[in-house]
């Protein structure tokens, strides 16, 4: 009896109506990015179904591996192709050797190229080789599934058939066959190119790509706690009142407590970036080489001083953003448990571009779930590190120019509610509504008004 | 007397139609003590935070020292301190930082802020736990910092909303004692409380304040002689009667 009266008092003490709010965001928030991730994700698999290659020799017996590409579905019993989907293929004419000039024109992000004489080396069991040829526009994980390994293993797969069939069973002619097919692997970025799988690219900026977001997202709650902790306790305490009747304009003090949380925002971004950086060299020991570290860079993904400065400028604006808009939310805390919820806002529009730029290429999305997501200030910073590398610089400057707007916006804000009574009078209470409706006085006409 | 505090028919409208002050008007002059009283909800707060320009007024005018509160806010403020009720401190800063701090603000310069701290600090009678954090305090030495803070920079005008609230016997006959011989000394205070007992004690005027409307202002003798009763709490309710106020 005593046991549930205690039990009833802790539960109606912690389920609050900013618990229930905040379980029920959080929950539309991932059914968000799930229905993101759920339509991207379908159309990924679907592009990615689809090999493009270019036939070169275009002989009868490339023209026969082609076709065994498109088997769509296989005799269980026999091994024997059922049925062909030609749309699984499609055929690119590709005349030149300039690769980047190519993709542009046909608008494409992986082929697979059977040059021209391998028939005939296949036929004289000499090596022949493919080019297998990615463009990669993002490091994010799902934007890079391509069927191009799965097309050149099928490939290999028919040339080894029909060589076992033609040359009789031996072990060491099995060896001779497996090994008839060597693949040249490439992989575009931008405007340049590396004679390297975009897996391996993939794998190399993985860490690169799953660290910015957790720093941006770290310092994005940290500073907004920070600077909502701060103006709350300075007004439930009344500090503010005292400070703000002191011979001090309103100005210095937001701009005092703006810089000393920018301030410990960027020592701190400095502290996570330099331990994150000694992380992750120790967690990709051996897993990075000099010349892939040459690779990165001569796709111009490896950040330079001055990609760095440009990562920290949205890095910045968007810590700026958050602060100003923390500003606004701290001055409207009545007590220290409404505080605590006022970064719930912050944290979900964080949430959902830190989420989804770690898995996907935010510029894929469809455009009304894009634009959605872009209207978030801090997806410009969660994916400044992907548009640097990848050459989008337009994005880039887009969200940057976007992120200034809207900083202008949030400080005039700030500084609205600085400035005037608003500071003073205006407070967030969940309650209130309950209350008013029992009779109780708005904040305006008790609280105010001693 | 010269006059250090000049409130002209002051209003303050938080909705339409609703205000929490409406043409309250009253002076100050030096070395004088104020006193508004009246009930929660009554406006004493609202006048206050008018005059300390933490608030906009919806008409009228304040002047401190001939400064306006609605033209010269700044000015006003370096002719002012203010003590919210039931203000606390920066809890991380011991009690002399907390001091230097404030006196950084109100001080001219370097020399003047050290001539504030140690007047502040003897003020306080905390001796050596102004080194320890305030968050160690109790809520009499937390007052007791304060409000020698408040007093510290020797203002035309101390605003002290409601000083000894929460506070025990000894500490708040400490602090009206301190009240007392700064006003002796020429320091004007304003002063709220709805403790009518404490306002008889240590304020020269009282203005009755209820609803928003300031009723009766005058000495505490003289509002116990126009209305016939023995103490202040009588006169309040002979007042707020009188003009049918409740």
């Amino acid at each position: 009896m005593k046991f549930t009266n205690l039990f009833k008092k802790e539960l109606k003490e912690l389920l609050t109506v900013q618990v229930l709010v905040s379980m029920i965001v959080t929950m539309l928030v991932l059914i968000f990015v799930g229905n993101s991730f759920g339509g991207i994700i379908e159309d990924t698999v679907e592009e990615a179904s689809e090999m493009t290659i270019c036939d070169r020799d275009n002989t009868p017996f490339t023209q026969q591996l082609i076709k065994a590409l498109t088997v769509s579905e296989i005799d269980e019993n026999t091994g024997l192709p059922l049925k062909y989907d030609d749309s699984l293929v499609t055929l690119v004419d590709i005349p030149t050797d300039n690769y980047i000039e190519e993709f542009k024109r046909l608008d494409i992000n992986s082929v697979i190229i059977i040059p021209k004489g391998f028939s005939d080396k296949i036929a004289a069991g000499e090596k022949a080789e493919l080019i297998n040829i990615s463009r990669m526009t993002s490091g994010a994980t799902l934007s890079n599934i391509s069927m191009n390994d799965a097309a050149v293993g099928s490939i290999r797969e028919a040339i080894k058939q029909s060589y076992i069939v033609e040359h009789g069973i031996s072990l060491e002619e099995l060896g001779t066959a497996e090994s008839l097919v060597t693949v040249q692997d490439k992989t575009i970025v931008a405007d340049r190119s590396a004679d390297v799988s975009s897996a391996t690219i993939a794998s190399l900026t993985s860490m690169q790509n799953m660290f910015l977001p957790i720093v941006v997202y770290i310092l994005l709650m940290f500073s907004s706690q920070m600077i909502i902790s701060a103006i709350s306790t300075e007004k439930i305490d009344k500090t503010l009142e005292t400070l703000f009747s002191a011979p001090v304009s309103r100005m210095s003090v937001l701009c005092a407590k703006m810089l000393a949380a920018a301030v410990i925002a960027a020592l701190n971004a400095v502290a996570y970036m330099i331990g994150f950086n000694y992380m992750m060299k120790g967690m990709t020991t051996g897993m990075t080489s000099e010349g892939s570290d040459a690779i990165l860079q001569q796709l111009g993904l490896h950040l330079s001083v001055g990609d760095y400065a440009l990562v920290g400028i949205q890095l910045f604006l968007t810590i700026l953003i958050a602060l100003s808009v923390s500003l606004v939310l701290g001055a409207l805390a009545k007590d220290a448990k409404a505080a605590q919820s006022l970064t719930m806002p912050i944290m979900f529009l964080a949430m959902i571009p830190y989420i989804l730029s770690m898995i996907i290429d935010i510029k894929s999305l469809p455009a009304v779930v894009r634009y959605i997501v872009y209207a978030i200030p801090f997806t410009h910073t969660f994916t400044a590190c992907d548009n640097i590398m990848f050459g989008n610089m337009k994005l880039y400057f887009g969200g940057m120019i976007y992120q200034m707007v809207l900083l202008v916006i949030c400080l005039t804000l700030a500084v609205k509610v600085f400035t005037t009574d608003r500071i003073f009078t205006m407070t967030i209470d969940p309650s209130r509504k309950r209350k008013n409706k029992k009779g109780f006085k708005s904040d305006a006409q008790d609280g105010q008004t001693d | 007397m010269e006059k250090v505090l000049e409130v002209k028919e002051l209003s303050k409208m938080y909705k339409k139609g609703v205000y929490a002050s409406e043409k309250v008007s009253f002076d100050i002059g030096q070395g004088e003590i104020f006193a508004l009283i009246g009930p929660n909800g009554a406006g004493k707060t609202t006048t206050i935070r008018m005059i300390a320009t933490l608030l906009s007024s919806t008409e009228g005018d304040a002047l401190v020292s001939g400064y306006s509160i609605n033209k010269e806010p700044a000015k006003v403020r370096e002719n002012i301190t203010y003590l919210p009720d039931e203000a606390g401190a920066y809890k991380q800063m011991t009690g002399k930082s907390y001091l230097e701090f404030m006196a950084g603000l109100y001080a001219k310069n370097k020399n003047e802020q050290k001539l504030f701290v140690e007047r502040a600090s003897e003020t306080a009678e905390l001796g050596d736990r102004l080194n320890d954090k305030i968050g160690s305090y109790s809520r009499g030495m937390i007052r007791k910092l304060l409000l020698s803070r408040a007093v510290m920079s020797r203002p035309a005008l101390a605003i002290l909303d409601e000083p000894t609230s929460g506070l025990d016997i000894i500490n708040a006959l400490e602090i009206r004692r301190m009240i007392k011989s700064l006003a002796a000394e020429g320091m004007s205070f304003l002063l709220s409380s709805h403790n009518m007992l404490e306002i008889e004690y240590v304020s020269d005027r009282v203005g009755i304040i209820a609803k928003g409307h300031l009723l009766e202002v005058g000495t505490v003798q003289g509002l116990k002689d126009k209305y016939a009763v023995s103490n202040l709490e009588e006169v309040f309710e002979r007042v707020v009667k009188q003009n049918e106020i409740y």
